[in-house]
């Protein structure tokens, strides 16, 4: 091995540490201090700590990103913060389009699977002005959730996948970057984020699915990172994606009827309409990425 | 485009420096209400004071937001001699790059303060129990901030900082003066069926949920307006250097 590639896994195994760390250390902490596993507790103090967990735990990796670079004397060059929308405006505008699309194609999905015995429009029979105007607000609300969506990305998109890319071939690289970035949220899984506590295989098979899931979200956020040299676009899909997901799709637009089959379906069920729709997006970015490299 | 953002974070030092100060002062106001109001004492709001603390919230952070907008006019003030606008549009970006880079600064200055008083927001639902949380406003403030940058800057980059800020309010006062006398006397049946009972009308409407509609359109209209206005003074900046001062 090369010397720079050394210092290259020097570099990547210093930011891993140091983003692994914190939730390996406060989620059990929280879990001994409640007495239960915090995102499936009921109890109102773990929801105000999950969601301060949530909001500093996402900034985690951009700490990391700043961290290593100054331990590891980098320098700050290529930190992918600037913006390069010159030729590039159709990846910024699909990083608003694609995770809105794929959010409400998942929940068409869902209704067609789960809810195939009542008809579309009578599942999604509540458009109007009100329900429209919330939908809006959710979206707005995007530029808050952008701030912990920045600090996830800055650390992964900025800084693990180049240097991932720099060990190894594209393709490889979003696998083993997404594998790495859902094993990041294992702490949380196990702790009931996303799936609960109570599935068949916990906490294995919520783990691996995490990982599925992040990696064909990896493929589609590394791409757009590659080709604008900017981390922005991966982090509007990344707020996008936390703010706006099916279950929001399906609070706003449909009947009380919908949402209370939707209430008795289970996150894991949930999860195969999603991955579905991921899997054709993973499919596109990753013959996008390899394309350019032929 | 980068040198330019540098060179307004340079000789805007000072304003940058009120600006976070000015804001986490404002948080730091609510943290410490909180810590010895509540937090100390062991105690979280009770369901009477919440709206009282909310509105106490809402307040600091628009006082966050609006203050550094009193010192807006120094952004443009630095730049107003024909020297230096001779300069601008001599540089390769040209007149576009100069006025965008003002743009961008304001929004980056924006986007500051709105990270802290998201941050001093969450902080601060943490302290209460999540019993307070206005992070929802935040946006609307931003958007509000956006959105009176964007009426004002073309009026300063016209006529400049000074005479700039006093022809905006003179039209602004003037579109509400007009306005209101429309409401008063115009036709406002497309907006208010019931003429007998205006009040009464207007009311049922913001009780309606059809208000949601358009509170969400605010936003959306704010960062349209301001990517209109930076299109507009980059047009409207050679015209306006022309009466610039030596």
């Amino acid at each position: 091995m090369s010397s720079d590639k050394k210092l290259t896994v020097k570099r990547l195994v210093i930011f891993l540490v140091l983003a692994f760390l914190p939730f390996c250390i406060i989620v059990p902490v929280m879990w001994s201090y409640f007495g239960e596993p915090i995102y499936a507790s009921e109890n109102p103090d773990t929801a105000v700590a999950n969601y301060c967990v949530s909001v500093f735990g996402m900034m985690v990796p951009s700490i990391a990103h700043l961290l290593t670079r100054l331990i590891t004397k980098e320098g700050f060059k290529n930190t992918y913060l600037g913006l390069n929308t010159k030729g590039k405006m159709g990846y910024y505008a699909a990083s608003v389009i694609v995770p809105l699309a794929y959010s409400s194609l998942s929940a068409v999905l869902v209704w067609a699977i789960f809810m195939s015995g009542s008809g579309f429009g009578d599942t999604f029979n509540n458009f109007n002005m009100q329900s429209i105007g919330l939908f809006l607000l959710q979206f707005a609300y995007s530029l808050i959730v952008f701030f912990p969506a920045f600090g996830e990305e800055w650390g992964w998109r900025g800084y693990m996948m180049p240097k991932l890319m720099e060990l190894m071939p594209k393709p490889a690289a979003v696998i083993v970057g997404g594998i790495i970035w859902g094993l990041w949220h294992a702490p949380l899984t196990v702790a009931g984020h996303n799936f609960g506590v109570v599935y068949p295989g916990y906490p294995f098979v919520g783990i691996g699915l995490m990982c599925l899931l992040c990696t064909a979200m990896n493929a589609f956020m590394t791409l757009l990172t590659e080709k604008t040299k900017s981390i922005y676009p991966a982090a509007f899909v990344h707020a996008i994606n936390n703010n706006l997901s099916m279950g929001v799709m399906f609070t706003f637009f449909s009947n009380e009827e919908s949402m209370m089959k939707l209430g008795g379906l289970s996150a894991v069920e949930m999860f195969f309409p999603y991955i579905g729709v991921l899997a054709v997006i993973f499919i596109g970015s990753m013959i996008l990425l390899m394309k350019k490299e032929a | 485009m980068s040198g330019l953002l540098y060179k307004n974070f340079c000789i805007n030092r000072s304003s940058m420096i009120f600006t976070l100060v000015t804001a986490i002062l404002c948080c730091l106001t609510l943290i410490f209400a909180a810590l010895f109001g509540f937090t100390l004492r062991g105690v979280t709001p009770s369901p009477e004071e919440v709206p009282s603390l909310l509105t106490a919230c809402s307040a600091c952070y628009f006082l966050a937001f609006w203050l550094p907008s009193m010192a807006s006019s120094t952004l443009f003030q630095a730049d107003e001699n024909k020297t230096c606008c001779a300069f601008a549009m001599s540089l390769p970006q040209g007149a576009k790059g100069h006025v965008e880079a003002k743009y961008y600064y304001i929004l980056i200055q924006a986007l500051g303060i709105l990270f802290i008083t998201f941050i001093n927001d969450t902080i601060l639902t943490a302290m209460l129990g999540g019993t307070v949380s206005t992070t929802a406003v935040l946006p609307f403030l931003f958007s509000l901030h956006l959105f009176l940058a964007a009426v004002e800057i073309p009026f300063m980059i016209r006529f400049g900082a000074d005479r700039g800020l006093q022809i905006k309010g003179g039209v602004v006062l003037a579109v509400f003066a007009m306005a209101a006398l429309y409401f008063l006397f115009g036709d406002i049946s497309w907006f208010i069926e019931n003429e007998d009972d205006p009040l009464g009308a207007f009311m049922a409407w913001l009780g309606s949920g059809d208000i949601i509609f358009w509170l969400s359109l605010f936003p959306y209209i704010s960062i349209a307006a301001y990517y209109i206005s930076c299109k507009i003074s980059v047009k409207i900046y050679r015209k306006g250097a022309e009466s610039y001062e030596q």
